[in-house]
């Protein structure tokens, strides 16, 4: 497994703790939503970072109460057609007001790699083979219809900018 | 996969690069002529044809094989169901296109 | 009409040199079928029984004579010198060769066209009145906002993995010509006491297994907070539709299990939450996309035309058309015309190179250029002036295209079917064609008026047979074709569901099933009523019993 980073942020390995392994010697872990729930304040205190593993079918707002005690959240797609995870990373963004990574896992396609950045994903794990694919697709586009909620510039704005910006500047500039 | 084999059956597909429609024929090559189907009635045979198929799904000459129900009249085989059947001719709407007109019009 | 900007253009031809790749990817072994299929559905290439299929999109149904001449010249280049029309305003080609769908793609960027998301679990096609801009009974043009919709919704980064297809339908005229409340959305242009623009909201309609007409959601959605409603619609859509089960994955399953007042409740309370975010268009952009569909500048004539009179009086077939292919238009003196892709005999919304081309020189000639696509798969030429009528009818109907029969029997809504199409459990086309040899008489067609028959070759309902005043649909019994007959659907404002009329036929007997339901509708009518306001008033039984003999 490879991993692509969509919007360049700094991201550090973590390990993920299986079924009731204690972090021991890792300062950064990431288990799944619902064992995170449960876990008291200690387990926050004595780790880094802690990131919780969702599946796209979780609700947005399980994730409320933990949202300030996490750096990231790893969105698991069961499939690449599921497109819950994207509107679950754009509900982290724009309702939890989530500002650490998200991540994403499982089987997406390269034809995705925009639209996972521009739903709010930081990084996304990838197949080795796929590499090259999601890294060509990533610079493929350079202008976008809609505004997002990743601060993004919408051409319905860009159009009407003060300053004239070239379809091939605006990716650069935004 | 293996289904209930009644009687003789056929292999059918369309060619990756252009989806005209194609059968597999006894010397493991396609052909857009039904008439040249290679046809199998027992299991072992029908598996042979249907891997010799997998094989030329996999090397990406042809996609959506189906091991298909055929008509044997004097030796010569025609897709039993009307959908098949279909595809063997082309259009019932347009007689002047499809493989009703020559198997190669499409050159 | 819209027209590209470098942005615009930039977009499109990233598409194209993506799907390139693609394809060399696939044909060189490095993609699998299985990660091919939903990147060329992505592009609307299908694989159909003959051969690869191309849907071209047809924004809201809106053609240049330019667009037309290029999707002519596809037909003969690329294709078999011809091309179908759908009942979503697109247009489809039968026997593309997948090597060359990337040239083809890239010929349509030229002018403006793409073959973006007309497959696939996204937001497809807005569809909307053959007439916008053109209609005399309209409140407001639904195009600025079907191309609002339009950029909208293509490569959205949320909505383009949904549980299933999406299909939003908008009309500005009360009689709606666009079914939408056959759609997932469908919105109705209206004013308000104040006299400001807003639209009618409703949701959850389709047709597919589980026929539902849509609910009203909203009365009244001010224009400027379109996108941002959508956009909250669309969000508790793909988050809380049905996954397990395509067949359950529509949102018209989700609104009849959460109820359509729990739905709207949900969309209003995300609608409120980011109905300030930019996602909503900025005024100049509005300006800009209103700007392309100014109505173009007709000069005010006299609707009394007394050449056209004249002709009438000695051609039969010519006054025909005049009364059935000709409405009224907004401005004196002009009419829109229904050019029938319905000749009796003949392939139900095919149309070849050549008719293609011919269609788009009366564009230039006479229609400002402008050409539509209805969902009732025929062509229309928008903005003409009256007087213009006899030489245009004259060319038409030396291409096969002057058959006067828009609005009546014949004029039948049919899908591809076992014909072209994969997924078929019978022929539609030639139910048509049968059809229409059998009622080969326009008196006869006119005095029978108004009637709707359309048919789909399976339970996915492309060719609308449950909107169809008679609806045929195709299904499979025992390897056998048979036809289920279906009576009293409506697409129109009055929308309705049709009903099963009772067990199926073969081909010759549904023709016939057909022609007894008529006698009994000429037998039963009232001073000039229609067959579905007949069908109403009286209910299936007397149908049933001349169908089916049942005393
Ligand atoms: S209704 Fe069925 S047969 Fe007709 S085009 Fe749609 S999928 Fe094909």
């Amino acid at each position: 497994m490879v991993l692509i980073n969509l919007t360049g942020i700094t991201t550090e390995a973590w390990t993920h703790l299986e079924d009731d392994m204690m972090p021991g010697a890792d300062t950064r872990v990431a288990a799944p939503l619902a064992r995170l729930t449960e876990e008291a304040e200690g387990f926050f205190a004595a780790v880094e970072a802690v990131g919780a593993v969702v599946s796209t079918d979780a609700d947005y707002r399980s994730l409320a109460p933990l949202a300030n005690k996490l750096s990231f959240v790893v969105i698991d797609f069961p499939a690449f057609g599921d497109g819950r995870g994207f509107s679950l990373a754009v509900r982290l963004r724009k309702d939890l007001g989530f500002t650490g990574e998200i991540r994403a896992t499982g089987p997406v396609i390269p034809d995705q790699a925009i639209h996972l950045m521009r739903s709010g994903f930081d990084t996304v794990e990838v197949e080795d083979k796929r590499e090259a694919a999601f890294k060509a697709a990533l610079k493929r586009y350079s202008v976008f219809y809609q505004s997002d909620y990743t601060g993004r510039t919408a051409l319905t704005h860009a159009r009407h900018a003060v300053q004239e910006r070239r379809p091939e500047q605006q990716r650069k500039a935004s | 996969m293996a289904k209930k084999i009644s009687g003789p059956q056929m292999v059918i597909a369309n060619r990756l690069d252009d989806g005209r429609v194609v059968f597999l024929t006894s010397s493991g090559d396609w052909s857009a002529r039904a008439a040249d189907a290679a046809v199998a009635d027992d299991d072992v045979s029908v598996d042979a044809l249907r891997s010799v198929a997998s094989a030329s799904e996999a090397a990406n000459r042809v996609l959506s094989v189906e091991v298909i129900e055929a008509d044997v009249h004097n030796g010569v085989p025609h897709p039993a169901h009307m959908k098949f059947a279909m595809q063997a001719k082309g259009p019932s709407v347009r007689a002047d296109l499809g493989y009703q007109v020559s198997p190669d019009w499409e050159r | 009409m819209y027209a590209y900007d470098d942005y615009d253009h930039a977009l499109v031809n990233a598409r194209v040199a993506e799907f390139r790749d693609q394809v060399n990817r696939r044909l060189s072994g490095e993609l699998t079928e299985e990660e091919f299929r939903p990147l060329r559905l992505m592009n609307g290439v299908y694989l159909q029984l003959h051969a690869y299929m191309l849907r071209v999109a047809v924004p809201y149904g809106t053609l240049s004579a330019d667009q037309l001449r290029k999707l002519a010249h596809i037909a003969r280049k690329y294709d078999k010198g011809y091309g179908h029309f759908t009942t979503r305003q697109n247009i489809q080609f039968n026997w593309p060769k997948l090597v060359d769908v990337p040239d083809i793609l890239d010929e349509l960027a030229d002018v403006e066209m793409h073959a973006i998301q007309t497959s696939g679990n996204c937001i497809r096609n807005v569809t909307t009145d053959q007439f916008a801009g053109a209609a005399a009974d309209e409140v407001a043009d639904p195009r600025p906002y079907a191309e609002l919709i339009r950029q909208w919704s293509t490569f959205h980064p949320e909505f383009t993995f949904l549980p299933r297809k999406f299909k939003i339908a908008i009309t500005g005229a009360g009689a709606d010509r666009a079914a939408v409340k056959w759609h997932d959305i469908g919105l109705v242009l209206k004013k308000n006491d104040a006299g400001e623009i807003g639209f009618a909201v409703i949701v959850g309609g389709g047709m597919g297994r589980t026929p539902v007409i849509g609910k009203t959601i909203r009365d009244f959605l001010p224009e400027a907070d379109l996108l941002s409603y959508l956009e909250a619609i669309l969000r508790v859509y793909n988050e809380q539709g049905r996954r397990d089960n395509k067949y359950k994955a529509r949102i018209k399953i989700l609104v009849d299990a959460l109820g359509a007042e729990e739905y709207a409740r949900l969309t209003e309370e995300e609608w409120q939450a980011i109905r300030h975010h930019p996602v909503d268009v900025p005024a100049e952009e509005v300006a800009r996309i209103h700007a392309f569909f100014k109505a173009p500048p007709l000069p005010v004539l006299s609707d009394d035309v007394p050449t056209v009179d004249a002709f009438a009086e000695k051609n039969f077939l010519f006054a025909a058309w005049l009364k059935n292919n000709v409405s009224a238009h907004k401005v004196p003196g002009h009419v829109n015309i229904t050019i029938s892709l319905k000749p009796h005999g003949g392939i139900p919304g095919d149309a070849s190179h050549s008719q293609m081309d011919l269609v788009a020189a009366l564009a230039d000639r006479y229609s400002q250029g402008e050409v539509r696509v209805s969902h009732e798969q025929n062509l229309i030429l928008p903005h003409v002036a009256k007087k213009d009528l006899p030489a245009i009818w004259a060319d038409l109907d030396e291409a096969g295209l002057g058959t006067a029969n828009a609005g009546l029997l014949t004029d039948v809504i049919a899908c591809p079917g076992l014909d072209y199409c994969a997924l078929a459990n019978a022929r539609s086309i030639p139910l048509a064609q049968s059809i229409s040899a059998r009622f080969d008489d326009i008196k006869r067609l006119m005095d029978i008026g108004p009637l709707k028959i359309k048919i789909s070759g399976c339970i996915n309902s492309c060719g609308h047979h449950h909107a169809g005043h008679i609806g045929i649909l195709g299904v499979d019994r025992k390897g056998e074709e048979s036809y289920q007959l279906l009576l009293g659907g409506s697409g129109a404002e009055d929308a309705s569901k049709a009903a099963i009329l009772g067990p199926g036929f073969d081909e010759a007997g549904i023709v016939d099933a057909v022609e007894k339901v008529v006698a009994v509708y000429l037998g039963e009518r009232e001073d000039g009523e229609e067959f579905l306001s007949t069908y109403r008033r009286l209910g299936p039984d007397i149908f049933k019993e001349a169908v089916y003999g049942t005393h």
